[in-house]
């Protein structure tokens, strides 16, 4: 398999939260600001390429019947780790992500891709695989955290967009936003595949 | 039996090289954490209390004495200029919306707030993460502790300080432990 | 604060669904009829509440103090022994209850309100009773969040939604509007 199309797959064709629709607790919850977006997608990230590199490495140590909670030891450590140096170096984002940096463990994504990706594949397919998924994964988080600052607090980065009368839409901080926006972002998500879809399935009957 | 075994131990091996990874990430962490720590506390003893120069922190059996069975306050510090007593700074850790806050807020002698610092929290971001903005923590300053503090938008007076909008709690968790400082010190530390 | 304030607190106000965003997967995953809506709730609530007991007596025990950075992959790991246990406890106990809660179960491993509430009751500083009355409280909450909208998705099959919005949106766009209802229970506590 061609890497460039392992990392296509993981950014678009299978976008973890635009097509495959997993690991959405954390997307709902950090994405009040930009920078706590961005923050969650790159420690996820770094989970999921250290979780995949060693799974792929372990791949042929590894009996099939412990698999699950051998993978699930694996990534456990990488969160612990990722969970020990923000807590060093960048405490202010540590304290914004509060309980959803341990909860990676159980973000279904890091599970699934060393189960269906890592434990079948060479240590470098897996980390690229491991990035291109982290990266759709983070994209998903920036746009749709990008959105919330901008509707509900005026600002990008914490940068103020408009004047002082700018009232924001405090609604789209606050929880029923996260779900609200997040299900149109889906939609239009749905709706720009299916009109590609119908294009490609037209060009093919024309063709015949 | 013998499968189970060998299972077993796999998987207690790769449990054992886990925790070991992990004890050694968490030597080379926890002292930065701890540096981390206390240059953030010194910083902000500084700020909460400026006219100080010199701090000195209660020990435990009198903090025990001051606070009684009181759990929010964690640590107070005498503030010292030119070998003079100035002031005290308080180290509060009270539960907000998004679970724990800790702050810290200085008291002159002369009975006035003078200061008030966000030092951890995880409050919503454009809600009670406001809470770390200058228009907030100022408007605690110059308050004397002689009158309860209470929030309101547009606050005036010597009772009233600024109420953050749509965070109820957040603003209701800091001024009531602003208030436990001023009972304390009301009781314990003027006279 | 008192026990029955963290019930209240858990169910309605911070519901650990719809204002925390915890167990959203199995929330959308598994709402599509109420009777497997209830299923799910009902092992959902067993499990965490167990697992909160398990959990809490371990850490203090076992990790305060020097371990505490073990937190993470220690509870993981009691979760999913825990969860194997059970499975294999109601196989023999009671046939009708696991052909019942089967399924739900090995789920279960990955739903993060497990996960989030072991954690957060050691955060919170509970005592062992405080544990127990958050840990069902959460659940209960998820599994009141779980069929209600269970209960509105199974009208979505008879009426006509836009192409774009079926499946996942809707569902998206419901629990929003769900979430703002229990906005309403702010200041209950």
């Amino acid at each position: 398999m061609k890497l460039s199309k392992v990392f296509y797959n993981g950014v678009v064709k299978e976008n973890p939260i635009f097509v495959q629709l997993i690991g959405m607790c954390s997307v709902l919850a950090v994405t009040t600001s930009a920078i706590n977006g961005l923050a969650m997608g790159l420690a996820v990230t770094g989970v999921l390429i250290g979780s995949n590199v060693v799974v792929s490495l372990l791949r042929k140590v590894i009996p099939d019947k412990i698999r699950i909670p051998a993978f699930i030891v694996v990534i456990a450590t990488f969160v612990t780790i990722v969970e020990m140096f923000m807590k060093a170096y960048t405490q202010d984002l540590y304290n914004a992500l509060g309980i959803f940096i341990p909860l990676i463990v159980v973000n279904c994504i890091i599970l699934a891709r060393a189960e269906a990706f890592a434990s079948k594949n060479n240590v470098l397919a897996s980390a690229v695989d491991g990035l291109g998924m982290g990266l759709g994964y983070t994209i998903a988080l920036l746009v749709l955290s990008i959105l919330r600052e901008i509707l509900g607090a005026g600002s990008i980065f914490d940068i103020q967009l408009f004047g002082p009368s700018f009232e924001p839409a405090l609604i789209f901080i606050m929880p029923p936003g996260a779900f609200i926006l997040l299900g149109i972002l889906i939609a239009v998500f749905n709706s720009i595949r299916n009109k590609k879809a119908s294009k490609e399935a037209l060009v093919k009957e024309e063709a015949r | 039996m013998n499968e189970t075994l060998k299972l077993g131990l796999i998987l207690f091996i790769i449990t054992a090289v886990a925790a070991s990874v992990l004890a050694v990430s968490n030597s080379v962490t926890s002292e930065r954490i701890a540096e981390a720590d206390r240059l953030a506390n010194e910083r902000a003893k500084m700020e909460v209390l400026d006219i100080a120069e010199e701090f000195n922190t209660i020990d435990e059996g009198r903090l025990k004495d001051i606070i009684g069975s009181n759990t929010n306050i964690v640590e107070i510090n005498e503030g010292y200029k030119d070998s003079d007593l100035v002031g005290y700074t308080f180290n509060m850790k009270v539960n907000g919306y998004g679970g724990e806050i800790t702050f810290m807020t200085g008291v002159s002698k002369e009975g006035k707030i003078t200061g008030l610092k966000i030092l951890n929290h995880g409050e919503t971001p454009g809600l009670g993460a406001n809470s770390t903005k200058p228009y907030f923590s100022n408007s605690f300053k110059d308050k004397s502790v002689d009158n309860e503090l209470t929030a309101t938008k547009s606050p005036q007076g010597d009772s009233e300080v600024q109420a953050l909008t749509s965070a109820t709690i957040t603003t209701n968790a800091i001024v009531d432990g602003v208030n436990i400082v001023r009972q304390v010190y009301n009781e314990k530390l003027s006279n | 604060m008192s026990l029955f304030t963290i019930l209240i607190s858990t169910i309605f106000v911070n519901n650990y669904v719809l204002a925390r965003f915890l167990g959203i997967c199995p929330f959308l995953g598994v709402s599509n009829k109420t009777e497997t809506a209830t299923g799910m709730g009902i092992a959902v609530t067993f499990v965490v509440t167990l697992s909160s007991i398990i959990t809490y007596i371990i850490h203090h025990t076992i990790l305060v103090g020097r371990l505490e950075y073990l937190q993470t992959i220690v509870f993981i790991l009691v979760i999913a022994a825990l969860v194997q246990f059970v499975e294999m406890v109601l196989k023999k106990m009671s046939p009708t209850l696991y052909n019942a809660l089967g399924v739900y179960l090995p789920l279960i491993t990955t739903n993060c309100v497990v996960l989030g509430v072991a954690i957060l009751n050691i955060q919170e500083g509970y005592t062992l009773v405080e544990t127990i009355f958050n840990a069902f409280g959460a659940s209960v909450g998820f599994s009141l969040a779980l069929v209600l909208i269970s209960g509105i998705r199974e009208q979505f099959e008879v009426i006509d939604i836009p192409e774009a919005l079926e499946g996942f949106p809707i569902a998206l766009i419901t629990a929003g509007l769900m979430s703002i209802a229990f906005l309403g229970f702010n200041g209950l506590v």
